[in-house]
């Protein structure tokens, strides 16, 4: 069995090696920050970097005497909300742009699309002007208004796509049966959609849960989420390390997790549909 | 379909929601925008009180402000540099792990954490990796001899070079996974023919591969170069756009314009130069996207 041996050897050298190379450079400054967030103080700061090291949970508990658990359920509150507002108005929109010719619908699509694609700070300042004088600066509503309307053209154009793809006869069969437009969808198209809407929701609360400069803008005092509490924490005098780098893993659990799960359908919601995997 | 009246009524309770929220958060808002532009606002100088100046804010802008175009150039130069780097190594990796192998959804879910966990962390986690004398890499870096004397953020040209690498580190597993996309959903076909017929590998990638991936190209590089030019995370969190203002970027420019100074009037008038040279970008990206047929159908 040489030549069987032989192959194992070549796969091991082009493939294997290089492999767990390529997955080193994507994880290690990642495991190091994990790492970093069971360290002591001392440890952290040590010109001698330790990869073996006696675990403590200090900065855990560090973090809860600075009002983690609260920033944590800003970003759930503001995530959880602007994920239901915008999948609701998208996704109707979306069976509106699927089923009728909208007038002027190609304007209106466009425009949705242009929210998304010029830099957000061009869109804060004007929504921070007009917020100030409705008084939703510093509050939920205000940082919830600006995820929905920026996570917007993602829900729609793969709402669209997802309700393209139902076919037409099953919904002509339910109107022939005298079902109304209101039954139609909600009882027939949107149910087979459903995997797909699961996929864009979890994506657009990924996106509103690592969003940073509308948070930052937007929010103050005690509706701050966690992106913004993590920079904050970067003090003149002195940073605590291993505060940061114990938020920084509890705030990126919930994206590993979910990332996992929407595995095949990631092209599609980091293209906005425009790539389908 | 079935009586108009009733159809009608539908499409508005469809298209109501996204109007109305369009108006609140986008039409309202840019208009205010475009009458504070004309004006003289800061909420830092009591002389700026919001007198009507007419055009002279854009005139000061687009005419004389030196810090402007230089945050535009950096920009620029930034995208010019990092995109097609991440281009191509995306491009290199996706060919060569485009193969059956056991753990692969697990691999390129491994793989896909730079780009998905929040810009915000990923700044973090490479000022800690970089911080002078004790961050590990500066420590790896010092036997080597590098960066003994001074850290990488303090100088011009070393700190602007770190925020690209860490945006290729970020941003190389989108385009890769975008070209596993297209490589996977390619006709097998010509492929295996060519192999047959005595092709060599870099002979199948340059005459069927590359053309066919072409439109998945052309989209890859615009997403990632909009994206590019917007970048302000991972500034704001590495550099806040020093030393002196080496890594300053539009989006931080626009950023301590209005929240830093606090200039109300100045600032709508750098936001609204943004937002229209972006729906320039948006037509532009729409007719790509949208003129021909999509550019790879669905297979998985």
């Amino acid at each position: 069995m040489t030549t069987g041996r032989s192959l194992f050897a070549r796969q091991l050298v082009t493939f294997v090696v290089p492999l767990l190379v390529l997955l080193g450079v994507a994880l290690i400054p990642y495991i190091w920050i994990l790492l970093a967030s069971f360290k002591t103080r001392g440890e952290l700061i040590s010109p001698d970097p330790k990869w073996v090291f006696n675990p403590t949970s200090i900065n855990y508990t560090d973090i809860i005497y600075k009002g983690f658990d609260g920033y944590l359920l800003n970003s759930v509150i503001i995530g959880f909300s602007s994920t239901a507002l915008c999948v609701f108005v998208g996704t109707l929109a979306a069976y509106g742009f699927s089923r009728f010719k909208i007038p002027a619908g190609n304007h209106l699509f466009f425009y949705i699309l242009a929210t998304r694609l010029g830099p957000p700070v061009a869109y804060a300042l004007p929504m921070y002007l007009i917020f100030r004088d409705l008084g939703l600066v510093n509050t939920y509503a205000g940082v919830i208004l600006a995820h929905t309307t920026f996570n917007l053209v993602l829900v729609v154009w793969m709402m669209r796509s997802f309700f393209d793809d139902v076919p037409r006869e099953i919904e002509e069969a339910a109107y022939l049966d005298g079902c109304g437009h209101f039954r139609v969808f909600l009882q027939i198209t949107l149910p087979m959609t459903y995997p797909g809407l699961a996929a864009v929701s979890i994506f657009v609360l990924i996106f509103s849960w690592n969003e940073l400069l509308f948070a930052l803008i937007l929010t103050g005092g005690d509706t701050r989420p966690l992106t913004v509490m993590i920079p904050s924490l970067v003090l003149h005098t002195g940073t605590q390390w291993g505060q940061v780098a114990s938020a920084s893993i509890i705030q990126s659990i919930p994206v590993l997790i979910f990332i996992f799960f929407i595995q095949k359908k990631l092209v599609q919601g980091l293209t906005f549909g425009a790539v389908k995997g | 379909m079935v009586h108009t009246g009733s159809t009608r009524t539908f499409m508005w309770f469809c298209m109501g929601p996204v109007l109305l929220l369009l108006i609140i958060v986008a039409v309202a808002p840019v208009t205010l925008a475009l009458i504070d532009s004309f004006r003289d606002l800061s909420l830092a100088m009591p002389s700026k009180r919001g007198q009507f100046v007419a055009l002279d804010n854009y005139r000061d802008l687009l005419g004389s402000d030196g810090n402007f175009y230089r945050s535009l150039a950096h920009t620029v130069i930034f995208m010019m540099i990092a995109v097609p780097i991440e281009l191509a190594l995306g491009l290199l990796i996706a060919l060569w792990i485009n193969r059956e192998f056991t753990g692969r959804r697990l691999v390129l879910t491994i793989l896909m954490i730079p780009t998905m966990i929040a810009p915000v962390v990923v700044g973090m986690i490479w000022r800690f990796f970089l911080m002078p004398s004790f961050g590990v890499l500066t420590v790896y870096m010092n036997r080597l001899g590098l960066f003994e004397e001074t850290s990488v953020f303090s100088g011009a040209i070393t700190a602007f070079g770190a925020l690209i690498i860490i945006d290729i580190w970020e941003w190389t597993p989108f385009i890769m996974l975008i070209m596993l996309a297209g490589l996977s959903a390619l006709p097998q076909a010509p492929i295996e023919a060519a192999t047959i017929d005595g092709a060599s590998r870099w002979q199948i990638f340059r005459h069927i591969q590359l053309p066919m991936l072409f439109p998945l190209i052309v989209v890859a590089v615009m997403l990632r170069g909009i994206d590019a030019s917007k970048v302000f995370d991972t500034i704001y969190v590495l550099t806040g756009g020093g030393p002196g203002n080496a890594t300053e970027v539009i989006s931080t420019f626009a950023y301590r314009t209005n929240f830093i100074r606090w200039d109300l009037g100045y600032g709508a008038a750098v936001c609204l130069v943004l937002a229209f040279a972006s729906l320039v970008v948006a037509a532009l990206f729409f007719k790509t996207v949208s003129g021909k047929p999509k550019p790879v159908e669905e297979t998985s």
